[in-house]
């Protein structure tokens, strides 16, 4: 793919940029440059640094020290309308739409056409149609957001940028919840952009979207910036050892299970929907000793298939059975006592509370058993909490430090071990790594390892494929509800995993 | 039993409540839960008593509610969206700040306990309209009501526009909804939950003055009696839509209304005091019981 | 604690601005507040007004500590008053005491386990319920103590006069033995909140309602148990009250002198941690009694104090607000 060598005149211009947060310098001095119609990765771990950077540049946040010069200008952003007047638009992670408004009055939301004072939806309406007819989108403006795919809907929050002009785009980890196909599409939208002129700053952690994509890449580690190149004269493990400082096995594979007897069994699980199922007729089996992967994009029914065996939410059809026993109608206590453990994927609002204490945190779910005669005893509660944190190598101030003081990947280790505590024969886990520093990922992908070969039954659900890929003996593929694949440790290569992801089209 | 005074009389009974349940509507679109509106309603009646009294002029009063009102309003405001206080602490506080502080003026202001009325306090006039007042039943219905009665069916409607045809309509809205994405798009979140709180405390400056100078001409101690309470219930039963609020409102006044009819024929009148609130308790039920019907049923 | 010393200041001076603009003077009003409040004849009536404060404080902190909101303790008050009265008025000795304080405590209960039930069976948000179900209540104690229960021999809206056997003995001037029931009630939620699973469900529900729902706690049940606990011990006060001087029901006694919204106030400001409810309600207690006197000895109105409190409120609730703003990082 050739494209014309962008200009050497830069777009946007940091220098010296410095950003502290109480207890940590999230920006130490950090340079980047980027010229017109170019396509440049902004790479790093999770607390690199590299969001906090970008909302410096979107005028969300001010920094503490350093310059921004757009263009060969110097400029300073209180807010994001300034930037966005400046010609910055950023798309962010998790997006910024109204899931009840439509498409249209999502991209003109606070730079509205009037007509005498009210709103000119006509005119609205048309603006939106040239855009997405300039650009080759595949958007409908009439259509109500909330109803739309992951894809569709990034499209929309691109489609807010360009109706504001905007000439540098950032995006935010753009492609966290695309199919490869959608992943693609959006690459060739951008492709397009640039070649049109515009200014791509992506911020990414994924290498081989990176090496794709880019014309130049940036990495950040602990606020600074370890490595600066074009993407042509860089390689994978370059950038995996400026990211985490180390050199990094990319891509583990680790060793298969040995399975034994059937432990948790779905048969015919229903949920319907407005309009397409939610759930679909799926049926699935994990034995003990085995790690059962679910891949796919969320927002496939993955969500909804493990509340529903863990009875957060009801079926309209099917069973689930846990060692022979029939959970249909159990409520979530039962559930447990049966024998699941789950580790939600909502860390900060389900599977912990943020402002309570750390060992009170890893106390819930054992209050019963940590009492005596009817009181609960400190002491047990400490004890129980100490051995969770030795075991599982919880860096915290203390068992009563708050649990949001704790890193995203503490957090996450903590309640992984806390669930583990249970020796629970079926575990549930979900996106066990998002938001988790490398370190951190390896630690807890060997433990849910060592949980497998203790002879528990593990169902996994992973947006990362290179998780997936690591850790399941068997993987299921979901696509609209349904299970569309079933490929075993070795069948389950990117392309084959993709195809299925894509439900089977590509 | 039902006749056209019934329907008249709820009517100007539910113009406090009205007014109340769009200012706490129009927060709500916003995002802000503002159980203040007793307190501001409060406020505004004492106010606007107050201002007539001094002025002599009925209309100076009603500008002096309405000023009460929003500058009442800014506590909310500046505790709540700028210092993030909790809304239901504040809500709670504000309500009895009003209590207690006008109870202290109508001592130290006018030198009396609990009621203060005279004869020469300026109260709103009933309007006749002509041509509508002679229609038979409509006429006894909608017309010889105070001014007011009239400006809250116009505020419903003016409210209706301005949430769905006025760019700070949709501002409003997507703040309400997701107010990190609308400050991403430079919307202020800030200055717009300002602007709501000090409109709705207008309103309900608005709602003071025609429970003080419209359906009577006083002040007494604690007289919002709960009023905005049942805007607030009004507003989770309207869910915060215009239209959906005075409808709510106006199952109220018609249940307060029907209720003191039903103390002519014998009933007794703590019975019919609470028939308006047991009503909405019935209709809440059933509402509720057709959303979740709609709704699959999930706990996640 | 050095915000709430901040606050209070604040609210001070707020106060003093007010009682200034209307001509009276500030340290005079705030000395008459101390001395009415803890000097040797106020110390009685804070006490006397403290008793139903802390009782319906706590009684308001039981569900707030789950984050669940009971706006209807009046009724719940009232509905316990007249129902231990209605009992006392039949029975006889300290078996007639106890039943009058059984039955208080069951009708407050069952009526706040009604609401509880609306909530979790029918949709409506506990808020709602507790709140619209509260004006009902008071209209039926205030029909009752009109027709059939109406003391034949006066004009006003008040019971009958409980028998000489069927009262709670004094402890000076309008304080009785209650007093050690509605603090063994407060030890009893100091205890059950922090060393019991029962309190230890309670709180984590407060921390987090989807983190309580995932590690399988029964919110519906949970909400029922605490309506219950909540309504009875608001019932309890309002039986502990009646059974004292003036040993009857009189209609809007239980409801002018603002103990619930007091207690609630408390219970938010504490957020509805046990012992800083009892403080705070105390604190509260204190400040209205010390009003009363105040108004006598100076002129300066009573409703000052309300003022204070409101203000002192508003105040930390911002200054809390800032706090935490503050603290989380961008």
């Amino acid at each position: 793919m050739t494209r014309q060598q962008p200009e050497p005149q830069a777009a946007v211009t940091l220098r010296g940029i410095v950003k502290r947060y109480p207890g940590v310098l999230a920006n130490d001095h950090v340079d980047l440059t980027v010229a017109d119609g170019e396509i440049h990765a902004l790479m790093g771990e999770n607390g690199a640094g590299k969001s906090t950077l970008m909302s410096i540049l979107y005028g969300l946040s001010q920094p503490d020290d350093g310059e921004i010069e757009l263009g060969g200008r110097p400029v300073t952003f209180s807010s994001a309308a300034q930037a966005i007047d400046a010609g910055i638009g950023m798309v962010q992670q998790g997006f910024a739409l109204f899931d009840t408004l439509s498409v249209t009055d999502n991209v003109v939301f606070g730079a509205e056409p009037t007509r005498r004072g009210l709103l000119d939806r006509r005119a609205a309406r048309a603006a939106v149609a040239e855009l997405v007819e300039r650009h080759g989108l595949r958007v409908r403006p009439t259509d109500r957001v909330g109803d739309l795919p992951v894809g569709v809907r990034q499209q929309v929050e691109i489609l807010k940028l360009l109706y504001r002009r905007a000439r540098v785009l950032i995006l935010d980890e753009p492609t966290a919840v695309l199919t490869p196909a959608e992943t693609e599409r959006l690459f060739d939208v951008l492709r397009g952009l640039a070649a049109d002129g515009h200014t791509i700053l992506f911020v990414s952690h994924k290498l081989h979207e990176v090496l794709s994509l880019s014309d130049n890449v940036t990495v950040l580690r602990d606020g600074r910036v370890t490595m600066r190149s074009a993407t042509a004269d860089t390689d994978r493990a370059a950038l995996a050892a400026a990211m985490t400082g180390r050199d990094v096995e990319l891509d583990k594979i680790y060793p298969p299970g040995t399975p034994g007897e059937v432990v948790l069994a779905a048969h015919g699980l229903t949920i319907g929907g407005p309009g397409k199922p939610v759930l679909a007729d799926v049926s699935l089996e994990v034995r003990a000793g085995e790690v059962v992967g679910i891949a796919g994009v969320a927002g496939n029914g993955q969500t909804e298939l493990v509340a529903a065996i863990a009875g957060l939410r009801d079926l309209d059809a099917g069973t689930v059975t846990v060692g022979g026993v029939d959970l249909r109608g159990l409520s979530v206590r039962a559930r447990r006592a049966a024998g699941l453990a789950h580790v939600p994927e909502d860390r900060a609002e389900v599977g912990s509370a943020p402002r309570a204490r750390l060992a009170d945190n890893l106390a819930v779910g054992f209050q019963r058993r940590l009492a005596r005669r009817g009181f609960l005893a400190p002491k047990a509660i400490r004890a129980h909490s100490a051995a969770i944190v030795e075991q599982y190598d919880v860096r915290a101030a203390g068992p009563d430090a708050p649990m949001r003081t704790l890193s995203g990947g503490n957090q996450q280790k903590a309640i992984l071990g806390r669930e583990m505590a249970h020796d629970a024969p079926v575990l549930l886990v979900e996106q066990p790594t998002r938001g988790v520093d490398i370190g951190a990922v390896v630690n807890i992908h060997r433990r849910l390892v060592e949980y497998r070969d203790a002879g528990h039954a593990v169902l996994l659900v992973s947006a990362e494929l290179s998780e997936i890929r690591a850790l399941a003996d068997r993987v299921l593929v979901m696509y609209e509800g349904r299970v569309v694949a079933e490929l075993t440790k070795d069948e389950a290569t990117y392309e084959a995993l993709g195809l299925a992801m894509a439900g089977g089209a590509s | 039993m039902i006749d056209a005074a019934l329907f008249s009389s709820a009517l100007g009974a539910l113009t406090p409540i009205l007014f109340a349940a769009l200012a706490g509507a129009l927060c709500q679109r916003a995002g802000v839960f503002n159980i203040s509106l007793e307190g501001t309603m409060l406020v505004g009646a004492f106010a606007g008593v107050a201002g007539s009294w001094y002025t002599g002029s009925v209309w100076l009063g009603v500008l002096t509610a309405v000023l009460a009102g929003t500058a009442y309003s800014v506590i909310l405001a500046v505790a709540h969206v700028s210092l993030g206080g909790d809304a239901i602490v504040l809500g709670v506080a504000i309500n009895l700040l009003a209590v207690g502080l006008t109870s202290f003026l109508i001592r130290t202001v006018f030198g009396t306990r609990g009621t203060f009325s005279d004869p020469a306090l300026r109260g709103l006039e009933s309007v006749h309209i002509p041509g509508i007042a002679d229609i038979p039943f409509v006429g006894e219905v909608l017309s010889g009501h105070s001014v007011l009665v009239y400006a809250s069916w116009l505020a419903v409607v003016l409210l209706a526009v301005l949430l769905y045809r006025h760019p700070w309509g949709l501002r409003l809205r997507g703040i309400g909804e997701r107010p990190e994405a609308a400050a991403s798009l430079g919307v202020s979140v800030t200055r717009y939950r300002y602007g709501v709180i000090l409109a709705g405390g207008a309103l309900c400056g608005l709602a003071g003055a025609q429970l003080a100078l419209g359906n009577v001409t006083l002040f007494s101690e604690n007289m919002t009696a709960g009023r905005g309470w049942i805007a607030v219930v009004a507003v989770m039963l309207g869910r915060a839509l215009p239209y959906g609020v005075l409808a709510a409102a106006v199952l109220f006044g018609l249940a307060e209304a029907f209720g003191f009819r039903l103390q002519g024929i014998g009933l007794p009148q703590q019975a019919t005091d609470a028939a308006p609130y047991v009503v909405t308790l019935l209709a809440l039920f059933v509402s509720s019981a057709r959303i979740r019907r709609s709704r699959t049923r999930e706990s996640t | 604690m050095r915000t709430v010393g901040v606050t209070l200041l604040a609210a001070l001076v707020l106060g003093a601005v007010l009682l200034a603009a209307t001509g009276a003077n500030p340290l005079d009003a705030y000395w008459a507040i101390v001395t009415g409040a803890f000097g040797p004849d106020g110390i009685q009536d804070t006490l006397a007004y403290a008793v139903p404060v802390v009782g319906m404080a706590v009684a308001l902190a039981i569900p707030l500590r789950a984050g669940m909101v009971n706006l209807g303790g009046e009724g719940q008050l009232v509905l316990g008053a007249i129902s231990a009265i209605a009992v006392g008025l039949h029975t006889s000795g300290v078996l007639g005491i106890v039943a009058a304080l059984v039955a208080g405590t069951l009708a407050g209960a069952l009526y706040a386990a009604v609401a509880a039930v609306c909530e979790t069976r029918l949709g409506v948000p506990l808020l709602v319920t507790t709140l619209l179900l509260s004006y009902p209540a008071m209209s039926l104690a205030a029909y009752l103590v009109r027709f059939p229960m109406r003391d034949a021999g006066s004009s006003l809206p008040q019971s009958e006069q409980l028998p000489p056997d069927v009262r709670l003995p004094a402890m000076g001037t309008g304080v009785t033995v209650g007093l050690f029931l509605i603090v063994a009630a407060v030890a009893v939620y100091a205890v059950v909140d922090a060393r019991t699973p029962a309190g230890f469900e309670t709180r984590v529900t407060g921390w987090g309602p989807r983190f309580a729902q995932y590690a399988g706690i029964d919110r519906p049940a949970l909400t029922v148990r605490l309506l219950a606990c909540s309504g009875g011990l608001a019932g309890l006060v309002g039986a502990v009250v009646v059974l004292g001087f003036p040993y009857r029901f009189i209609d809007g006694a239980l409801i002018t002198p603002q103990y619930t919204w007091i207690g609630l106030l408390a219970a938010l400001l504490a957020a509805a941690n046990p012992l800083g409810t009892l403080v705070a309600a105390v604190f509260f207690a204190a400040l209205t009694s010390g009003g009363f006197a105040m108004e006598r000895a100076t002129q300066v109105p009573r409703e000052l104090t309300a003022v204070l409190q409101a203000v002192l409120i508003i105040f930390l609730a911002a200054a809390t607000g800032l706090l935490r703003k503050r603290r989380s990082p961008a």
